[in-house]
């Protein structure tokens, strides 16, 4: 019992230092440096990301090839642009098709390029403005559960 | 502080000014189309004829060529230039019989028009909201400037038609090549009555 005070500073060191990889790695792999390689940025419009964060991933044909630097809000028109780091090799054509997209049913929500057939490629800080706003599974359900509320039904009794 | 912001004010007032023009031009034009469509399907006595009819009104305002190339997507420049034609024609039908199959003779849809805007100069979104035979349904029109304004791609509740076309033909496209997408194309349109 007379070495405890050292033990217990080794014990408190030794949580400490769990806790500090812990917070390195939350911070390194959230951002995406897992990303190797010279990349370049591009925007994306949409009407509504809901659910895209910094960090989420962008894919061409199920393969990631970039990540999703920032989501902020267009003060002009209040759409939502996407700005996205995408490696330097990939040449994509100017009528790309930017969809967000969930992985499963309720997962993550990522973007997916669909590279179009123009000859010329988006240029670095080019904006696709040809996108799909995330699909809204809840007011899709809520559509099909009071859809018939709304009908104007000349069956229906009046309130 | 003032100072350093003012140009960028000034600019971004220029920039919303011009894009208010273009805005209100494409928005008209859209409006045109839509009463034309209506009026043609009106005087079409039953449904059978109504593709044929439709077409010609159709081909006026819908850019069904550039549909086709961005449906198909990256193989395109790989078709030669006869499978490109066949393929818009191909296209062009499929849309035009699917869409006018939704017609009903006599219905009338209810069509507010919200608040276009210009993403980017030469384009313009138009989202509408639209009561039909009791449904109610986000649509958003989107146009593009060619010779005149002309609707490049259709997203309904949220979904693009082109992106939807897309990532079918282009599945396609990777199984078998242009022959591949033509024939699914023929395919799916013999199944459309």
């Amino acid at each position: 019992m007379n070495n405890s005070p050292k033990l217990e500073l080794l014990v408190g060191a030794f949580v400490v230092l769990g806790l500090a990889a812990v917070a390195y790695l939350t911070l390194h792999l959230g951002k995406g440096s897992m990303l190797g390689g010279d990349t370049y940025r591009i925007e994306a419009r949409f009407t509504n990301a809901g659910g895209l964060n910094p960090g989420s991933s962008v894919v061409v044909a199920g393969v990631p090839v970039g990540r999703v630097e920032s989501v902020r809000v267009d003060p002009a028109d209040f759409s939502a642009i996407a700005d996205l780091r995408v490696i330097s090799g990939l040449k994509l054509p100017t009528d790309t098709i930017a969809s967000i997209k969930t992985t499963g049913l309720i997962g993550d929500k990522y973007i997916l390029l669909a590279p179009g057939a123009e000859e010329s490629t988006l240029t670095p800080g080019s904006r696709i403005t040809d996108t799909e706003s995330s699909v809204d599974l809840e007011s899709l359900i809520g559509k099909m559960a009071f859809g018939s509320v709304e009908k104007d039904n000349p069956k229906a009794p009046t309130p | 502080m003032i100072r350093r912001l003012l140009p960028t004010l000034l600019t971004l007032c220029l920039l919303t000014t011009l894009s208010l023009g273009q805005v209100a031009e494409a928005q008209q034009r859209l409006k045109t189309a839509v009463a034309e469509v209506l009026a043609v399907a009106d005087r079409a006595p039953n449904k059978s004829v109504l593709p044929n009819r439709v077409r010609s009104v159709l081909t006026k305002h819908v850019n069904f060529e550039t549909m086709t190339r961005r449906a198909v997507g990256p193989g395109w420049r790989q078709f030669t230039p006869q499978q490109q034609q066949q393929a818009t024609q191909l296209f062009s039908t499929l849309i035009i019989r699917s869409y006018s199959a939704k017609f009903t003779p006599g219905e009338h849809p209810a069509i507010t028009y919200l608040n276009a805007s210009s993403p980017a100069s030469g384009r313009v979104d138009v989202p509408t909201r639209m009561v039909y035979q009791g449904s109610h349904y986000n649509v958003t029109y989107r146009l593009e400037r060619a010779l005149g304004w002309q609707i490049t791609d259709v997203v309904i509740e949220g979904v693009s038609m082109i992106a939807n076309y897309r990532s079918q033909l282009d599945a396609q496209f990777k199984k078998g090549g242009a022959s591949a997408v033509i024939s699914s194309l023929n395919q799916s349109l013999s199944r459309t009555p």
